[in-house]
Parts: structure tokens; sequence; C-alpha cells
């Protein structure tokens, strides 16, 4: 399988980095599920402290993958699809980039109002994005919890239409992103 | 001030003052005593220009926070801390890192336990000087563990408003763990360090003696 991308599938590199982040998006969730259930504790603030690290990861390979789509082709949606059902595909995609910025820089940012400076798995600190304030903490708080809601909303449309091209539309939408799949 | 101790003893026979300078203003004639004793000098706490703070690890990032009510008093002779004897009191309840949930799991039994050990005490009976400032030598208790500890700092004296002021500032490296701050689940380090910085910067006002 080629590493770089032809306008016919998506390359080694690219499929890489979507499945990656796809198992780091579902850490990420367990991980904030589990840490809610808990009490102030060492169990919480270690759930926590992987759920921020694990966060920043996904903060890092989004830009970078982003980068790499920047620099390569990419197979293009189908011909015989809908307008509605294109513009559909293109927002789905620009939202979930979106909400892949948007959720760990403002994880990042409720740190830093809480007064808790991020750690990236113990291994450096990052500098605070706000400065320290219960207030804006609590709004973003609020703010986070929101975009994770969207987020799991905007994944189950994007699976829906993966699988909707696969089983309905019997396209190679969905393969050309699976790797082991021959095209 | 080479021998301290000499200089008074010397200091107080000749009565009149101002013979030897011992690094302060001299004893009122009216105030020598006929005792060989050495002119004592006591300072306290000027708690609302005092401070003192820790800094430790979570989750690998660094955090703050500050005991705003203890107390402090040296006793020396003259202003020279060396061979005086330093005492440290700390309302441990009071500590404050800036987050409540967090200073009431600090409080909680398994790392301050708070309840049940209010106070944290330090109390040197030696202390000399070294070539950064001086070295607090003495008995460090929390959580009612008592350690041997060194604590070294800097000790500059002022006249402030007619007044003796000393300020000593200095910081120690304490172990969290050397006195059982951290019982359970709190042993592990990952999440908090070991290791605290505890920073002191105090004015003391010396009372008339």
């Amino acid at each position: 399988m080629a590493l770089r991308n032809t306008t016919r599938r998506w390359g080694a590199i690219a499929q890489t980095f979507h499945w990656v982040i796809v198992a780091l998006i579902i850490v990420q969730v367990t991980l904030a599920e589990k840490a809610d259930d808990l009490p102030n504790g060492m169990r919480k603030l270690k759930l926590l402290a992987q759920h921020k690290s694990v966060g920043i990861t996904i903060l890092m390979l989004v830009i970078l993958r982003l980068g790499w789509r920047a620099l390569n082709p990419h197979p293009p949606l189908p011909d015989n699809l809908k307008p509605y059902e294109r513009k559909l595909a293109h927002f789905t995609h620009a939202a979930l980039y979106t909400l892949l910025f948007a959720l760990p820089l403002s994880g990042w940012m409720m740190s830093s109002a809480r007064g808790f400076p991020v750690s990236w798995f113990g291994f450096f600190q990052l500098p605070d994005l706000v400065p320290k304030s219960r207030p804006l903490y609590d709004a973003l708080v609020t703010t986070h919890h929101t975009l994770a809601w969207t987020l799991i909303g905007v994944v189950a449309l994007h699976v829906a239409g993966a699988l909707k091209h696969h089983f309905v539309h019997k396209d190679d939408v969905l393969r050309r992103m699976l790797p082991f799949t021959r095209h | 001030m080479r021998y301290p101790k000499l200089c008074q003893a010397l200091a107080a026979t000749l009565l009149a003052g101002g013979a030897l300078d011992c690094g302060h203003a001299a004893a009122p004639p009216a105030a020598a005593p006929a005792a060989p004793a050495a002119v004592a000098s006591h300072y306290a706490l000027d708690p609302a220009r005092s401070s003192l703070e820790f800094t430790f690890l979570q989750a690998g990032a660094k955090n703050t926070g500050r005991f705003p009510r203890f107390a402090v008093t040296l006793d020396c002779s003259g202003a020279d801390p060396a061979g005086g004897r330093l005492e440290v009191t700390v309302e441990v309840a009071a500590l404050d890192t800036g987050d409540k949930d967090r200073d009431d799991t600090l409080r909680s039994d398994d790392l301050f336990a708070a309840a049940k050990f209010p106070q944290a005490h330090f109390l040197a009976t030696r202390i000399v000087k070294t070539a950064g400032g001086y070295e607090a030598e003495g008995a460090l208790t929390i959580r009612g563990v008592t350690r041997e500890t060194k604590v070294p700092f800097t000790f500059r004296e002022a006249t402030e408003g007619g007044a003796a002021v000393g300020y000593l500032t200095g910081k120690a490296l304490v172990r969290r763990l050397d006195f059982g701050v951290g019982q359970g689940e709190w042993k592990a380090t990952d999440q908090a360090g070991n290791e605290v910085t505890v920073s002191f910067a105090l004015r003391l006002t010396r009372a008339a003696h």
C-alpha cells in the first residue's frame, strides 16, 4: 500500500492518522466517563491526567494530519452523489476537524482556568492558555461537554455515511480508507 | 562577627556600650545586666509582610500553595542568628492552594490529616553560619512525624522607622512521604510529587529587650 494518497485511495499515512485518532477518541470518551463517576481522589486525578495527555496527543495528530492532507491529493467523493449528500459529506468532515481542534483546546483552557496546568504524560508542562478564573472554568466545563456530545453526534453521522456508501451505494468510499482491502 | 558570645560578654562588662560593635545598636547603659548574659534578641513574625509558600508537581505540572497562618520566633545574640534558636509553628488546616477541592483533599486523613495534626512545627536549636548565609538544623514535625532537617536561609537586619527588623528568606526541600503525608493511594507520587519546595520570606520585628 502506498504511503501517500492517490486520487483513488487514501495512503497508509492518511489511514494511520484516521484510525489512530478514532482509537484515541474512544479512549478519551472512556476515560472521561470513568472519571466523571469518581469522587475527588487519586483515581480521578489519574484518569483526568491521562485524558488531558491523550487530548493533547489528538490535537498534535490533527495538526499533523491537516498538514499532510494539504500536501497530498485526496480521493474525491463519487460522481453520483446528490447535491445534498455532497454538502452533508463536506459539512461532516469540516465539523469533525473543527471539533477535533475545539475539544482539546477547550479542555486545555478549562485546565488553565481551574489553575491546574496541563502536563503531557509527565514529560513536559504546557503553558496556561487563559488566566485562572472560576467563572471561566465553569463556562468551559459546559463548552467542553457540549462539544463532546456534538462530536459523538457528528461521528455517528460520519459512520452512518460510510456504511451507507458501502452497503447501499456499494461504492469504494469506505474501502479506500480501510487498510488491507484490495483496490 | 566571629565570637558573638565573647563580644556580648565584653560589651556587657564595659557597660557604656559602643566600645565593641556587635552589629547592632549597643545596649543603653541603664539596661546593662549584672550577670554576663548575652544581649539577647527576640524576633517575632510580622505576618502581614511574610510568606510561607510551597511548590509541588501535580500530574507532572508545577503548582503552588501557601500557608497563610504561621508564627515564627527567632532568639539569638544581637543581630546574628548564628547560635540562636528558631521556632516555626504552622496552622496546617489553613493551607491554600487556590482550589477548594484540592485543599479539602490535602487536609484529609490520607494526606495532612489536619484534624488530627493541626500544626506543623520546626524547632532549630542549632544555627550556624555558612558560605551562603546560615543554616538552621533542628526537628521538623509534620503529621506527627519528626525528622532532623537542615534549612538554609539568609538573614539581613535593618532599621525601619526606628525599629529593628530582620529579613529571613530561604527554601528547603521536603519529601512529603518522609512525614507520612500520603497514605494509602496517596503513597503514589505520579499525581502528587514527593518533593515539595518550601520557600519562606519573613519579616521579623525585634522586641525591645
